[in-house]
């Protein structure tokens, strides 16, 4: 999959100019035809080290100049600099710092984001070239919005930390602690701002692309899925779809700052999340089958992540956080010049070790600067470069195509819900399923800690979760659901005794009266889906409804029955399972069961705790206080979930358990896995669809004879599998009252 | 620096030192020692983060010290790092609370900024009371504004109305823009007040509040400010915010405003004309 260049020493990269493009005649280089660049001139800083910080207010250098906009015309390193944006604009501009902008597709005009001083937001403003004029586009001012581009059709289109969803606090990243980015949309007079569905945590560095889609990196979270992907949407934000990363095509934790090369083809950021000032090595990823016409490379024929592969163009610049070496440094963004197989691009680029906690140790920021860069022969050019300010994102100033507009059927019969569902979902490139085992898809809504939670909702590390229902799968595979717009969604295909078979690894949202509708169940994505209605069994079934028009804080239920619960809250179901079903005759401190404890212990000092087997309702005793979360946690939660295991892994601490049966185990449930948690194939739930009956899920005797009801069966799958948490909005403590 | 150690004692588990020097993900208490040498923000958080996972008993009492650190960012990804470690969160609120009832400007400060930033929903009642205290500095004022900002609970409203009556406009500014963020609210009504404020800040920000919440009853104040207000941000908020309301009232002001001699007055107040109703 993955092609390395041969790896050629850059040397100190400052090498000369010449050859690289001297301007105005077309023989002498990749930049022969480009009369200007514009460069984005940031005071340099070293507080962006995370890809998603988009916070970050700097307006002066230390010898007062501003940030700015500025056109480098010709494009040589002897080139006159002209300050075309903000000293002209007026008072209002004297303190603006601006992190992003887009050209106009006819070169006139260009849109950035710009912050007028440190008690107000991100905002977007027009700049026209002509006269020089500035002028601020309504957006909301206690929000910000950053990235923009222009769309076709008069349109821009932005990410902000603006709320589509009236009432509702936006999402916040639980690890970078940044309130999440949103894609949304407005026109360039300053109408019809539109906000997109949201994802769970932040979505950000919209680009265009030739076939009228935009692509933009997520971040994906869901349990141990940690990592930003580049996705696709129309320019109405509605049909999401995977664009590069995953199914092992990543070349890195996060691929950033796509820019199209040529159809299915583009040079994007490698790096990690944290600590890479938002910079890394350089790819070339082609989406789909390359197809080569005489210096024309591109990559349009089967795009899908399956058949995307990558070529590394900086193979010795780091893909993940570490320092990077003198000589080697980091990339903040490039754009390609040509779609030769080894483009030329013009490039932002620092030196040495461009990482924010050893450039901050040593008082130092990152040192952006302009080049040409010759990915051929691996040599860089300058260009650019004001040591007090990061030079980046030039982009020639010249007119570019505009592409088509796409967009997504509305159905306004939805009433503001959004429609999901699947053509087949058998049909999968992640899972292979025995055909008429799947009974039902279910769907949970995701939500973070924003709603009044604390940090953890259990010790699994996944986020908030409720069960929206169950739409049971037709004959011919297909199924469909009605549910609320502008959620996070995550989907399982569940068998007839409710457990999962098949967790999708993502948060999906979708539009008001969107239909998303996909082929199969993650189904190979070089395969059209066109959607007949009345095609499907579902169709004509109609949708299973799932809250679709309930307002967020309705979504949760303190009935419990199978079809009617949402949220499942540790102590107010699970627990009362193990109430009322005499658990704790046996499993309570007194431990009449006889189970043997395991410790866990630190090799270096020698110290160890023990741990029991024990269903109480009971507050964790304090010596678990690092490994056993919330102080709420129970004693049963913790011997069911177990400890944090990402603290005993990352602390080096050792585990010891004994081997005989009656020794108390880790945990007892594999989030997302109730069918192989060893609790449930102890008690051997009772069938659930589509009628409760006492029929059991495997052929092993029930534990204890157990009589549990099928209901409560359903409380315990159903926590395990919406990643086995302790809270859910049924009894989250920022809901009270205090 | 806080006196908890002989709590933090209790914590057996917590003599789990982490002798790898690279453990967690890469980081170390030998390192975030490094990194406050420094005196880098940038190096601190990076450090602090690396340890998110970290079982290191010498790290507690490191960013412990870090919760009284003078710079905001340093104190909230320290509280940040508590609040991953739930149970010692909790043993630390409770000095923290001490600190809000009896503290200096900047203990309050820094316990307000933790409680909030940690989600202790406890600590509201507290957070009320002391907003309520004679003898607190601007510094502290902001932290409980914010604190209860990010708490987002009903139940700090009364920090907001009491800080929207502040004498320091910073305070009057903060308060208002919180109030539009805290789950549930419901009425505008106290922020309006403030679109008289002999602040622009304070009017800016109280503009943008109610124009949000859809509160119609601020159109005619609105409409006076969006074409006199001396303060060009807050021409515009309130051009944005009558343009949210939609009021057919407001047509006269914003086609003034939409000659505004200021750009950012201009096409947000073009744009509210074409949204009025």
């Amino acid at each position: 999959m993955k092609t390395y260049m041969k790896t050629i020493a850059i040397g100190t990269a400052l090498l000369t100019a010449a050859g690289a493009g001297c301007g105005g005649d077309e023989d002498t280089g990749p930049l022969g035809n480009v009369d200007s660049l514009i460069v984005l001139q940031r005071p340099k800083r070293n507080d962006m080290g995370d890809i998603f910080q988009y916070t970050s207010y700097k307006p002066k250098t230390e010898s007062g100049v501003n940030a700015r906009l500025i056109k480098l015309e010709p494009p040589t390193a002897d080139g006159k600099q002209t300050v075309i944006c903000c000293d002209q604009a007026g008072a209002e501009f004297a303190n603006v710092d601006i992190s992003g902008y887009d050209i106009d597709f006819d070169a006139k005009r260009i849109v950035f984001s710009g912050k007028l001083s440190g008690s107000t937001n991100y905002g977007l403003f027009i700049l026209t070239l002509a006269d020089g004029s500035v002028e601020q586009v309504p957006t909301d001012p206690a929000r910000d919005y950053v990235s923009p581009i222009f769309l076709p059709g008069d349109k821009i289109m932005f990410t902000t930390n603006s709320i589509v969803e009236a009432g509702a606090r936006q999402h916040r990243d639980e690890y970078e602690r940044g309130t999440t980015l949103q894609l949304g949309r407005i026109s360039t007079d300053g109408t019809g701002e539109e906000l997109g569905a949201r994802n769970l945590s932040h979505r950000t560095f919209p680009t265009l692309m030739s076939d009228g889609r935009v692509m933009f990196t997520q971040w994906d979270h869901l349990g141990g899925m940690n990592a930003g992907h580049l996705m696709f949407v129309n320019q109405d934000m509605t049909n999401l779809r995977e664009g590069f990363g995953k199914e092992g095509t990543g070349a890195s934790n996060s691929v950033l700052k796509a820019t199209e090369i040529s159809a299915g083809r583009f040079v994007a950021i490698a790096t990690a999340r944290n600590r890479t000032i938002q910079a890394g090595a350089l790819i070339d990823v082609k989406l789909g089958i390359k197809k080569t016409d005489g210096d024309t490379v591109t990559a349009a024929e089967r795009q899908s992540e399956a058949n995307a592969t990558y070529t590394d163009l900086t193979p010795d610049v780091p893909h993940g956080n570490e320092p990077s070496a003198d000589t080697v440094g980091r990339y903040y963004d490039a754009f390609p010049l040509n779609a030769k197989d080894k483009p030329d691009l013009v490039v932002s680029w620092a030196n040495g070790p461009v990482e924010s906690s050893v450039l901050g140790a040593a008082g130092l920021e990152a040192d952006f600067g302009v080049y040409l860069l010759d990915t051929k022969n691996n040599q860089r050019h300058p260009l650019l470069d004001n040591p007090e300010m990061w030079d980046i994102f030039p982009r020639p100033l010249q007119e570019r195509a505009v592409p088509g507009i796409s967009g997504s059927s509305i159905d306004p019969a939805l009433n503001g819900q959004t429609m999901i569902g699947s053509m087949d979902v058998y049909q999968s490139s992640l899972k292979t399923f025995t055909p008429s085992s799947i009974y039902g898809v279910r769907v949970m809504e995701g939500f973070s800690s924003e709603e009044g939670f604390p940090e953890m909702f259990g010790t699994t590390m996944f986020e908030g979760q409720a069960n929206l229902g169950v739409a049971r799968v037709q004959a011919d595979g297909s199924w469909l659901a009605t549910v609320p717009s502008n959620v996070p969604l995550h989907v399982q295909a569940v068998d007839v005794f409710g457990m999962s078979m098949f967790s999708e690894p993502v948060w999906v949202s979708g539009r008001k009266n969107e239909a998303r509708v996909c082929g199969g169940c993650h189904e190979a994505r070089d395969k059209a889906t066109i959607i007949d209605p009345g095609q499907t069994d579902a169709f004509a079934v109609g949708p299973t409804p799932m809250y679709g028009l309930t307002p967020r804080a309705q979504r949760k239920s303190m009935d419990f029955s199978r079809d009617k619960i949402m949220g499942v809250a540790w102590d107010k179901t699970v627990q009362k399972v193990f109430d009322n079903n005499n658990c704790l005759s046996c499993h309570d401190h007194n431990n009449a069961a006889g189970m043997q404890p395991y410790t866990i212990t630190d090799p270096v000092t020698g110290t160890s705790v023990a741990w029991t087997f024990n269903l109480e309702n009971t507050p964790l005793p304090a010596a678990f206080a690092e490994i056993g979360g919330e102080a709420a946690f129970t004693s049963s939660y913790f011997s069911i979930a177990g400890p944090d295991m990402e603290a005993i892994e990352k602390g080096g601490l050792v585990v010891s358990t004994c081997t005989a049966a009656n020794c108390t185990s880790l945990s007892y449930a594999s989030p997302e896995d109730s069918r192989g948690s060893k609790i449930i194939k102890a008690l051997n739930p009772k069938r659930q669809f589509p009628t409760q009956t006492n029929e059991r899920a495997f052929t092993t005797t029930p534990h204890q004879n157990n009589n549990i009801t099928a209901d409560e069966f359903y409380q315990l799958i159903l926590n395990i599998d919406m990643g086995l948490n302790f809270y859910a909005r049924e009894n989250g403590p920022g809901l009270n009252n205090y | 620096m806080k006196t908890i150690s002989m709590k933090l004692a209790a914590v057996a588990f917590l003599a789990l030192a982490a002798s790898p020097a690279f453990a967690g993900k890469g980081g170390s208490a030998g390192q975030i020692k490094a990194a406050i040498q420094s005196g880098s923000v940038d190096a601190i958080t990076a450090e602090i983060e690396r340890t998110e996972s970290l079982t290191c008993s010498e790290c507690v009492q490191l960013v412990t010290n870090l919760l009284e650190d003078n710079r905001y960012s340093v104190r909230e990804v320290a509280a940040w790092w508590f609040a991953k470690r739930p149970a010692l969160k909790d043993m630390v609120a409770t000095t923290m609370l001490d600190d809000l009832q009896s503290g200096s400007t900047i203990k309050v400060r820094n316990a307000a900024d933790f409680l909030g930033r940690t989600m202790t929903y406890t600590s509201l009642p507290a957070l009320r009371a002391t907003m309520h205290r004679d003898n607190l500095g601007t510094d502290a004022k902001l932290a409980l504004v914010r604190a209860v900002s990010y708490i987002g609970n009903l139940g700090g409203n009364e920090v907001l109305t009491t800080a929207m009556a502040d004498s320091d406009a910073s305070v009057r500014a903060a308060a208002a823009t919180a109030w539009r963020d805290i789950l549930g609210q419901t009425s505008a009504t106290p922020v309006a007040g403030l679109l008289t404020d002999s602040d622009a800040g304070v009017r800016a920000a109280a503009a943008t509040v109610v124009g949000g919440m859809g509160h119609v009853a601020a159109a005619a104040q609105l409409e006076v400010m969006v074409v006199g207000d001396a303060d060009p941000v807050a021409r515009r908020n309130a051009a944005w915010a009558l343009g949210k309301l939609g009021q057919q009232s407001s047509r006269v002001a914003l086609a003034k405003a939409s000659t505004d001699k200021s750009g950012l007055v201009r096409m947000v107040a073009r744009a509210s004309l074409a949204s009025l109703k």
